[in-house]
């Protein structure tokens, strides 16, 4: 019933808006101008609905009164399009910019737009054809040049796309949206000097632009150099290279709408722009008080802006509304942690996996709480489950090896640690920790100073470090050869006391002491040294 | 207007459930030329599926489903079983229990090599009971006897059936140690450690349940399918065939170093050369996985770096259809999937040593596919021209403004699209040629490919959501010459095996005998390799998934030969 009365509704006013009306000048314009159908709007937001409704009904005043003139015209049905494209109306919201085009057809905005809408529809040739006419208009507009760029990238016409990112550089040099979008087509083409030479600026010109470090790593690895790709996979993400794009900024933050504001929140959060983020969040809390999602997110982005009191009673009134949204005690137990408030942190973690048992960061920061607090074996259970849920979670293995240390089971230690020694060959932390334990595990049985030697020996070659020096003298000590280990360490005691470390001079000594009396190490880490540090056990 | 009204969601479900075609028709005229037709119904394949869509927009209604292709009563002919849903939430209002079916192909080949495809419901007879709310199948004689045996893929645990060689299948999900609890969406059988026992991946999506539903929204607020990072992704999980009819699961140590993701799709198949089968797994939103064996029963994800984790853009897709194949006859497999609206599927094609490159632009198929939700597809040579071409069946998971604004009560079809390979490394778009079957827009999910007629050219049967299967014939591959090969071990059919077809022009084409890839489908796992216009035998070369090599000269064309392993010439591997 609703539906069919809304219909009726909609009908009654297309045909209000497209028949009504004597035209004003220029006559032939108005008279061409294609009906705009409001869609059924009755399931989206009542915020919206209005916001729609309202808009709907400007519009059609304007397009009643004889008076109005073209150019006012036009805005209106330029200002329905852009509310209908930013609803995700894009079928509903074409008529509204051919009209506003028809009306005012020297405006740059209307082609513009005409040109997004087709690109969001995927139809890509007349998306670069309505950028093309936006250029005629208007030959200087980087957004339009970058945007031309991006189309015929992804039609897999990069010669077409190069000229027109040049230009925009040769306006805008230190466009990263420019450099990135040809980055993207050298990539194409397998010019791989070039993609770099482009990736690289992108990074330079917009350093929080991760989305060009999975492009560059393809480009150093099409140069052949394998380190330079990997070092640039490690830093890989999904925020775009900045651009400064008023006309859609305007489309996307028009929405009176929850989701949207959460939505462009996030992507402001994601350029590290806390502020807005806040006011889009903010926004989004007056629309939907009860959304548990963006009400945490603004007590996100109001941590990242300093505002840990603010950010404290967002999650705590999230948490009022909503008591089982999980992330929201989770962000509480991280802020009491680091409050220094670890039993209100480990219930709030403890909350978050009740109510979401497969939380594996709630999980796994309850499991380093409970070790660090020494509670032991309650952290173990914690490793575990999270090590079932995803059993290739590096940091809850490497919890788990330590914690069973802390409970004095060498052999399970050393067992996780071999294993994980083999599954990640890229993180040399475990076979750091396994070579400490070999060397300096309190249980015979569990003591292999050879392997310890030959595994510290290995993770020399590719990096050198204080804490690998003094794993090095343990495994010799280990390995029975105690006037090397005594000189490497009384080496590192120097460096450290060169360096103004008393501390680590002293906690070095207690070892020297021992290899001076032919005595390996029977204390794998301290809590104050490296490896420890590497271990998360501070 | 995307939220479908209610009253009309639940006649369609009842009638549905009675047998009644809800979904929009092929058009009824296909002409002489159309590269393929659609035979379902007058062939006997008469199966609609039901996905239990209430307008609560629970998670599996868009996902499912898959089906199989698999000779289960090794008479030389493909059976097939189709997954069915089943209604979702706290009530059936049905009062039905849906089950997957199981048609037994009866075709008939008369001497004057005309033929008759015709299909039998044969599921009770059989013995399955597959009442879970299914997503895939996967296919494969997990017990060496003969018999090839299928595991199902559904939201809730998943079922494994054990073929009796007698025509009767036994449910051995609980004895089998494989009854993955969680909503899996795919599963490949996969001789990994090269014992000759096909071990078992499953490739799991979402930590879901129908209590667990959300509710999500497009940006103006109407109600909608919730993306999938709004829930947590499951571990994929691998289990090693213990040999005595039971599976042990080696997730931990095999797949060690791996991430956590929503997985939809996987293809197996040697991706380095050096003779061992890897894994490779598409993820929803997620960066996919390669999974390069160790030689030593472990796998590692090398995807980033073998340029197979993202495409070039560097922006995670939705990546759920896959298939890997020797798109450019040099020898390696190179991967094809299918992405969402908006992204484009990706071509990535193989240097030989396990490094991709993206050429979903280059290649013209990122671009086509653009409007497009691409989810079951393979690499199929078409017109059996020596080429391999590329057919994928889509469907939209979020409702296409234009079918909602004209009240479709399931606004998400699109017709399928085709792809010719122009042997330049690019691609042409040939869907108005294949038919009238290519324009009817339908939800498609699953597509299992494999020669149904044994006619010499690969058809289709197509699993749609919410709608009608579709059984896509092919009417031109037989117009050209071409290879059939069974690749046999003592008894089962050795799916990683690949083959080396070299023509007396000097021309070699490599194939590889699969029953993975594709959505949540099991293919035929013969090879079909097109020969053109040639008509001499071509030598052929196998290499089998044990690493031996063994070759045979001219090979006769135009029919199926089975090839044992052991029985033809030892070569070395080049």
């Amino acid at each position: 019933m609703t539906s069919v009365r809304s219909r009726v509704v909609v009908i009654g006013l297309v045909l209000a808006v497209s028949a009504c009306s004597t035209p004003a000048k220029p006559a032939s314009a108005r008279r061409a101008l294609q009906p705009v159908l409001l869609p059924d709007v009755s399931r989206v937001s009542e915020s919206v609905q209005r916001q729609l409704r309202d808009r709907y009904t400007s519009l059609t005043m304007k397009r009643q009164d004889p008076s109005t003139r073209p150019a006012e015209l036009a805005e209106a049905y330029g200002e329905m399009g852009t509310l209908l494209m930013a609803a995700e109306y894009l079928d509903a919201a074409e008529p509204a910019f051919l009209n506003a085009q028809s009306l005012l057809p020297d405006d740059m905005r209307w082609p513009y737009y005409l040109a997004h809408l087709y690109r969001l529809r995927n139809d890509t040739a007349k998306s670069a054809a309505l950028f093309e006419r936006t250029l005629e208009l208007q030959p200087d507009d980087v957004p339009t040049l970058i945007w031309l760029g991006g189309v015929y990238v992804d039609q897999g016409q990069p010669d077409k796309a190069e000229p027109l990112l040049q230009r925009a550089l040769s306006i805008q040099p230190r466009s990263a949206a420019a450099l990135f979008r040809l980055g993207s087509a050298a990539l194409g083409k397998k010019d791989y000097a070039i993609a770099v030479k482009h990736l690289e600026g992108t990074l330079r010109e917009d350093p929080r632009a991760s989305i060009a470090h999975y492009p560059l790593a393809m480009a150093y690895r099409g140069l052949g150099d394998v380190a330079r790709a990997n070092a640039h996979i490690r830093q890989r993400g999904a925020v775009d290279a900045a651009l400064a794009d008023p006309l859609m900024r305007d489309v996307s933050g028009s929405l009176d709408s929850a989701l949207s504001s959460e939505t462009e929140g996030v992507k402001a959060l994601d350029k590290g722009e806390w502020s807005t983020a806040a006011d889009y969040f903010r926004k989004g809390v007056a629309l939907a008080p009860d959304n548990p999602s963006v009400r945490h997110r603004l007590g996100t982005a109001l941590f990242m802006m300093g505002d840990a009191r603010g950010a404290l009673e967002q999650f705590e009134e999230t948490v009022r509304r909503s008591p089982d949204f999980a992330k929201a005690r989770y962000s509480l137990g991280v802020l009491m942690a680091t409050s220094n408030r670890p039993q209100r942190a480990i219930e709030e973690l403890s909350a978050a996996v009740r109510y979401d048992p497969k939380y594996v960061e709630a999980r796994l920061r309850l499991a380093e709480l409970l070790r660090r607090g020494n509670r032991i074996q309650e952290s173990l259970s914690e490793y575990e489950q999270v090590i079932n849920l995803d059993p290739a979670h590096a940091e809850a293995r490497l919890g788990l090896a330590v914690a069973l240390v802390g409970l004095g089971r060498y052999e399970e230690a050393r067992d996780r640690l071999s294993e994980s020694m083999k599954a990640y060959p890229d993180r040399p932390v475990f076979a750091h920790a396994l070579a400490r334990l070999l060397a300096a595990a309190p249980d015979e049985g569990v003591r292999d100073g050879g392997l310890a030697l030959a595994i510290v020996t290995e993770l020399r070659k590719r990096g050198q470090s204080a804490a690998l020096a003094e794993s090095t003298a343990m495994a010799l000590a280990a390995s029975g050869q105690y006037e090397e280990a005594a000189a490497l360490q009384r080496q590192l005691m120097a460096a450290a006391s060169k360096a103004g470390r008393a501390d680590v001079t002293a906690r070095l000594a207690a070892d020297l002491a021992a290899y001076e009396r032919r005595q390996p190490s029977r204390t794998p880490w301290r809590a104050d040294d490296a490896v420890a540090t590497m271990l998360a056990l501070k | 207007m995307i939220r479908p009204p209610r009253l009309l969601f639940l006649s369609l479900v009842l009638l549905a459930g009675c047998g009644v075609d809800r979904t929009p028709a092929a058009p009824a005229t296909q002409g002489a030329q159309d590269w393929f037709v659609e035979r379902a119904q007058d062939t006997g394949l008469d199966f609609v599926h039901v996905n239990g869509m209430s307008g609560e927009f629970y998670f599996p209604e868009n996902m499912s489903p898959g089906v199989g292709l698999l000779d289960y009563d090794n008479d030389g002919d493909l059976d097939v079983y189709l997954v069915q849903g089943q209604m979702l939430g706290p009530v059936n209002i049905t009062g039905q229990t849906l089950k997957g079916r199981l048609f037994r192909n009866d075709l008939k080949v008369r001497e004057d090599g005309t033929r008759t495809l015709r299909f039998t419901d044969v599921t009770d007879q059989a013995g399955i009971d597959a009442r879970e709310y299914g997503m895939g199948v996967a296919t494969g004689d997990f017990d060496n006897d003969g018999c090839v045996d299928f595991y199902l893929t559904n939201f809730g645990p998943n079922q494994m059936f054990h073929n009796l060689c007698d025509g009767t299948f036994a449910d051995v999900s609980r004895q089998s140690g494989a009854g993955d609890p969680g909503f899996s969406v795919s599963a490949s059988f996969v001789d990994y450690d090269r014992d000759g026992w096909l071990d078992l991946y499953v490739a799991n999506y979402l930590d879901y349940s129908i209590a667990k539903n959300k509710p999500c929204s497009r940006l103006a607020g109407e109600r909608d399918y919730c993306p999938p990072v709004v829930y947590i992704a499951q571990m994929d999980r691998l289990y090693r065939n213990q040999r005595n009819g039971t599976f042990v699961d080696v997730t931990a140590r095999a797949l060690a170093g791996g991430v956590v993701a929503p997985a939809l799709g996987l293809a197996t198949a040697d991706f380095n050369g050096d003779g061992w089968i890897d894994i490779y797994v598409t993820n929803d939103n997620q960066e996919n996985l390669l999974w390069i064996n160790q030689r030593d029963g472990t796998l590692r994800n090398t995807a980033l770096l073998a340029g197979v984790a993202l495409p070039a853009s560097g922006r995670a897709e939705a990546s759920m259809g896959v298939d890997a194949g020797d798109v450019d006859n040099d020898g390696d497999e190179d991967l094809f999937m299918t992405e969402l609206t908006g992204e484009g599927h990706n071509l990535f094609v193989n240097d030989g040593s396990g490094l991709f490159e993206d050429q979903s632009l280059r290649s013209g198929l990122g671009p086509r596919s653009l409007p497009y939700t691409g989810f079951g597809t393979a690499w199929l040579d078409v017109d059996n021209d020596g080429r391999l071409d590329i057919l994928t069946v889509n469907g939209t998971i979020s409702a296409i403004e234009a079918l909602r604004r004209a009240n479709d009560p399931l606004p998400y079809h699109q017709r399928k699209q085709l792809f010719r390979n122009l042997g330049d490394g690019r691609f042409e778009e040939i869907t108005d040629r294949a038919g009238a079957a290519f324009q009817a827009s339908e939800m498609g999910r699953g597509a299992a490919f494999g020669d149904l007629d044994n006619d010499g050219d690969v058809d289709v049967v197509v699993a749609n959501d919410a709608g009608r299967t579709r059984l896509l014939v092919n009417q031109i591959g037989n117009g050209k010459h071409w290879l059939g090969l069974r690749l046999a071990g003592t008894r089962r059919d050795m799916v990683g095996a690949r083959v080396s077809v070299s023509r007396k022009d000097g021309s070699t084409i490599w194939r590889r005998a699969r029953a993975d890839g594709s959505y949540a489908s099991a293919h035929d796992p013969r090879v079909l390799a097109g020969l053109d216009d040639s008509v001499e035998a071509p030598d052929v070369r196998v290499v089998w998934p044990s690493g031996r090599v063994e070759e045979w000269t001219a090979v006769p064309g135009d029919r199926y030969t089975t090839l044992t392993e052991g029985t033809g010439r030892r070569a070395a591997n080049r």
